[in-house]
């Protein structure tokens, strides 16, 4: 029965994309430790509640993620396409998450990758390039990739509804 | 089942025993009054009673049997009740327990009031109030159990009365109701009335009163006017007290039966209308009443919590708010639901006390009414294992029975009590676990004027620990923080004088700018090539620009506060290159720069501070696990069954309370909360590691919530997370102060050595790890 599956999905949102959180959280402060925020999103005609996992930015808190990672249900690999390390920083954030977080199945587990702040200078100022990060998911197992902007919203919702959907195929039929 | 066996005498080989030694020993007796009415003394036995009997616990058949007797000695009249000498047929009572309970001589001066409890069915009983006065100090230890029987049986008294003379509760006392097997209640009240002053009471036909027309503490009572409070509620599961509630209804019907006793004292109709509006008086003897009933029901139900504090099926305390305490009303309304859970909680074993005397405390200041009282039992070799201390202003200041104290079973009390009569009581052995404390009642913030009494003529702090005592207590007025959080940290040191004060603020000023200008020489075609540099500088803006935006200090856009902070962090990442700048450090700073104002002192107050939080940000993150460790063995130490909890629901990495530790309640509390809270630990009053208790205290405040609603570790963070701003930091602080102190050296153990605070122990390269970002 559909309605009996769990409604509830963790999604863990990492990366050194700094605001991301924000449009949804609505926090203007640094999350320490960490901390999330839930959202309802409606996917084939059924509610979920995704649970926004936000936690301490800066890599030397990165060990609580043990704590916090588990359970997760989807892994959202956030960066911002004006900074390039924040992009080579995706490699590191996706095998430390992997690490803490030890899924069952690392190799299939769901990750959705998003490229942040886009409309910074009408694009102008942007330096990580779409064919560049597409590569990269490709070979990371086919993530699936979007280019938000938080600010702007434009394609958060879309965003979502994959991560929705990602984390629902990570536990197929799930009975509560 | 209960009701059967109250009423089932029939196998009862004691009862039958006693009837034999009974009337032997009634001979005795007459012979012995024929021989004493002619002694100088002029002793004499005006009135005995066989098989009155005390119950210690809530089964009839455990009763203790006894003689009751009314004697007169001079002018005096004399109350003894000695139980039979032979060994009980039921091995649950030792000699000892009969002992615990003999009454031995108590003049009827010492007693207040007399209930009477003659049901229609069940046995007659009286309830022998005693007031305050001389003996107090002999009774206090009995008065600490009964204050606990109280909470169990009857809490709604604390609860739902909006003013009760809690005084009384501390400085009378009621022995335990004895039963009259063979009937007798009225002829022992008539005896009393044809020796001593007695009337009844208006306000419950089943209340005799006694001597206390002339007290004046009394007079003070009567003349609060107190409202007339609820009845006390009668517990089910008691019989005793189910019975009771009979009284009571009695007590609001009309006043029958008055004649028989009253008619007999002629002043007693003036004194009537007087007496009429005074339900204080009323409600204490109540209340006094109610601790009657500690006996070894009290002791056992307490060491089982105590023992196996868990599954026991024992129903947890309904703390229920009492909105008239504002000293300590312990749980904001809003999640007073949580509190009352009814799922099976187990009970908080240090909170059974601490909150029972917390809950009278503040009833007893809400009365206001004027009593002072003080004793201190028992200092034996082993130490103080009982103390009190209310002063004449009702403040109560601590209140502790120490652990592992062996029962003293000769104590100059007990000798002082012989010419009023020993009433021995319950066994300390089995409160090895007892541990109990009150923490005291926040004091106003430190001024200025009292500020200056601390300081010589050259201004130094002549007693340092004198004055961390009163900041802890207190805290400090916002105008004086300046000078004296610069002195808590440890920039100035409690021996400096104004003038030395003066010129280190100078020679630091220079210092300060010194390093500043190491990063403010860096031009951009250097930054560009010192990523490390660009990156922390990133960050700490990010940061600074979304600290305390919401207070007007550091609101709107190109702040010069938020520059500041900008500054002295980036400043201190080179003062500290090792350690770096860490998300959280502008939180640290912002309420030091808010106090200080000056760039340079808030840097150097930011370091010291640093010296002791430092290790919160290593790499590997040592300092934080440090402290969630001990954080884990306090709880275990101090709350076992919320422990076995976390334990079972794989919370004891104690991550829900990293933000907590990070940055020290920072996001938690209120910003005026914050800067209170840190002063008083910067005291390093009672423990340097005080915010452990604190969160201890916090938790246990919030265990029946989490246990009650089945938090898992996701929730519980949530939970956790979003009681930022609803944390009655008063109240958490009194019960840091009580936890600590009831942890004593056991707690202390909990906390490894160097753990933030405390410096580290090893004192080679603080911050040596690698950080490869930043």
């Amino acid at each position: 029965m559909a309605s009996c599956r769990r409604m509830l999905l963790k999604v863990i949102i990492l990366g050194n994309s700094g605001y991301v959180n924000r449009k949804f959280s609505n926090q203007y402060k640094a999350t320490i430790g960490a901390d999330f925020l839930t959202k309802e999103v409606q996917y084939e005609d059924r509610l979920f509640t995704l649970q926004i996992w936000d936690t301490a930015g800066q890599e030397r808190f990165q060990s609580l993620g043990v704590a916090f990672y588990r359970g997760a249900d989807c892994c959202v690999l956030v960066y911002d396409v004006n900074v390039m390390k924040s992009f080579d920083n995706l490699n590191n954030w996706r095998e430390e998450f992997l690490i803490q977080a030890s899924p069952s199945d690392p190799e299939n587990f769901p990750f959705v990758v998003l490229g942040n702040k886009v409309d910074v200078d009408g694009g102008n100022s942007r330096v990580v390039s779409e064919k560049k990060v597409k590569a990269w998911c490709a070979s990371k197992g086919n993530i699936p990739y979007f280019e938000t902007s938080a600010k702007e919203g434009f394609n958060v919702d879309a965003a979502f509804e994959c991560i929705t959907k990602n984390a629902l195929k990570n536990e197929p039929e799930e009975e509560m | 089942m209960q009701e059967a066996e109250l009423h089932d005498l029939s196998d009862d080989a004691d009862y039958a025993a006693s009837q034999q030694e009974g009337s032997a020993s009634m001979m005795r007796c007459y012979s012995s009054k024929l021989s004493t009415s002619s002694e100088t003394e002029g002793a004499e036995i005006v009135y005995l009673k066989d098989n009155v009997a005390i119950h210690p616990t809530q089964y009839a058949s455990e009763r203790i049997s006894g003689r009751l007797k009314l004697i007169k000695q001079g002018s005096t009249l004399f109350m003894t009740w000695i139980p039979y000498k032979r060994q009980s047929t039921n091995a649950k009572l030792s000699e000892k327990d009969r002992n615990l309970y003999t009454i031995r001589a108590v003049p009827f001066a010492d007693v207040r009031s007399i209930r009477r409890h003659t049901p229609a069915l069940g046995w007659q009983y009286i309830i022998v109030v005693l007031s305050s006065g001389r003996n107090r100090k002999l009774y206090t230890v009995f008065s600490w159990l009964v204050v606990y029987q109280v909470e169990q049986m009857t809490f709604d008294v604390a609860c739902s009365t909006s003013t009760y003379d809690v005084q009384n509760c501390f400085s009378g006392l009621a022995f335990p109701p004895l039963y009259f097997y063979n009937g007798g209640v009225r002829e022992f009240l008539t005896t009393i009335k044809q020796h001593v002053f007695l009337v009844r009471s208006v306000e419950d036909t089943n209340v005799f009163l006694l001597n206390d027309f002339q007290n004046p503490l009394q007079r003070t009572l009567s003349s609060l006017e107190l409202p007339r409070a609820v009845s006390i509620p009668s517990m089910p599961s008691t019989p005793v007290l189910a019975r009771e509630s009979t009284s009571h209804e009695n007590q609001e019907r009309t006043d029958v039966g008055i004649s028989d006793v009253s008619a007999s004292i002629p002043q007693y109709n003036g004194r009537r209308r007087q007496k009429f509006h005074d339900p204080a008086r009323d409600i204490s003897i109540q209340v006094l009443e109610k601790f009657s009933f500690v006996t070894k029901f009290a002791r056992e139900t307490t060491s089982q919590l105590f023992r196996e504090s868990h599954s026991n099926g024992f129903r947890p305390l309904e703390r229920r708010k009492s909105n008239q305490s504002d000293d300590y009303s312990h749980k904001p309304s809003d999640d007073a639901e949580g509190v009352a859970v009814q799922s099976p909680v187990a009970p908080d074993p240090v909170e059974v006390y601490v909150c029972s005397l917390c809950q009278l405390i503040a009833l007893c200041n809400n009365a206001s009414a004027h009593l002072s009282m003080e004793s201190v039992l028992g200092h034996g070799p082993t130490g103080t294992w009982f103390s009190t201390s209310i002063p004449g202003n009702l403040m109560p200041t601590s209140i502790l029975v120490e652990q592992k104290v062996p029962y003293r079973e000769h104590n100059r009390d007990g000798e002082a009590a012989t010419n009023v009569g020993t009433f021995e009581l319950i066994s300390y052995k089995e409160f090895d676990k007892l541990s109990l404390v009150w923490g005291k009642p926040r004091q106003p913030p430190l001024g200025l004027e009292e500020w200056a009494t601390f300081l010589d003529s050259e201004g130094r702090v002549v007693d340092s620990k004198a004055l961390r005592k009163r900041i802890f207590y207190g805290g400090i007025e916002h105008k004086l923080r300046k000078e004296v959080w610069a002195i808590l940290l440890g920039y100035h040191t409690y021996e400096s004088t104004y003038a030395e004060r003066k010129h280190q603020r100078s020679i630091k000023k220079i210092e300060y700018e010194t390093i500043k200008s190491q990063w403010q020489s860096i031009s951009p075609a250097q930054a560009k090539r010192f990523t490390k540099f660009r990156e922390r500088k990133g960050l700490i803006e990010k940061d600074v620009v979304r600290t305390d935006k919401s207070l007007s200090f550091y609101d709107g856009d190109d702040n010069p506060n938020v520059n500041l902070l900008r500054d002295i962090l980036l400043t201190y990442s080179f003062y500290n290159f090792d350690l770096g700048y860490c998300q959280g450090m502008s939180d640290l700073l912002s309420p030091i720069l808010f106090v200080m104002e000056d760039e340079s002192e808030s840097f150097w107050c930011f370091v010291a501070l640093m010296e002791c939080l430092g290790p919160n940000f290593n790499r590997d993150q040592s300092g934080l696990h440090s402290q969630l460790f001990a954080l884990s063995k306090l709880v275990e130490l101090l709350d076992n069954p919320l422990h076995n909890y976390f334990k079972q629901n794989d919370c004891l990495n104690y991550f829900f309370c990293f933000r907590w530790m990070l940055i020290q309640f920072k996001r938690e509390l209120e910003y005026e909360k914050t800067m209170r809270l840190w002063e008083v630990l910067w005291t390093h009053y009672l423990s340097e590691h005080i915010h452990l208790y604190v969160s201890v205290a916090i938790l246990k405040r919030y265990r029946g919530k989490i246990i009650g609603e089945q938090m898992d570790f996701d929730t519980l963070l949530r939970f956790i997370n979003e009681l930022s701003g609803r944390i009655d930091l008063d109240a958490t602080l009194r019960d840091a102060e009580a936890l600590c102190i009831c942890a004593g050296e056991k707690g202390a153990d909990c906390i490894p050595p160097g753990t933030p605070p405390s410096l580290p122990v090893d004192n080679g390269l603080l911050y040596s790890q690698q950080d490869e970002v930043l």
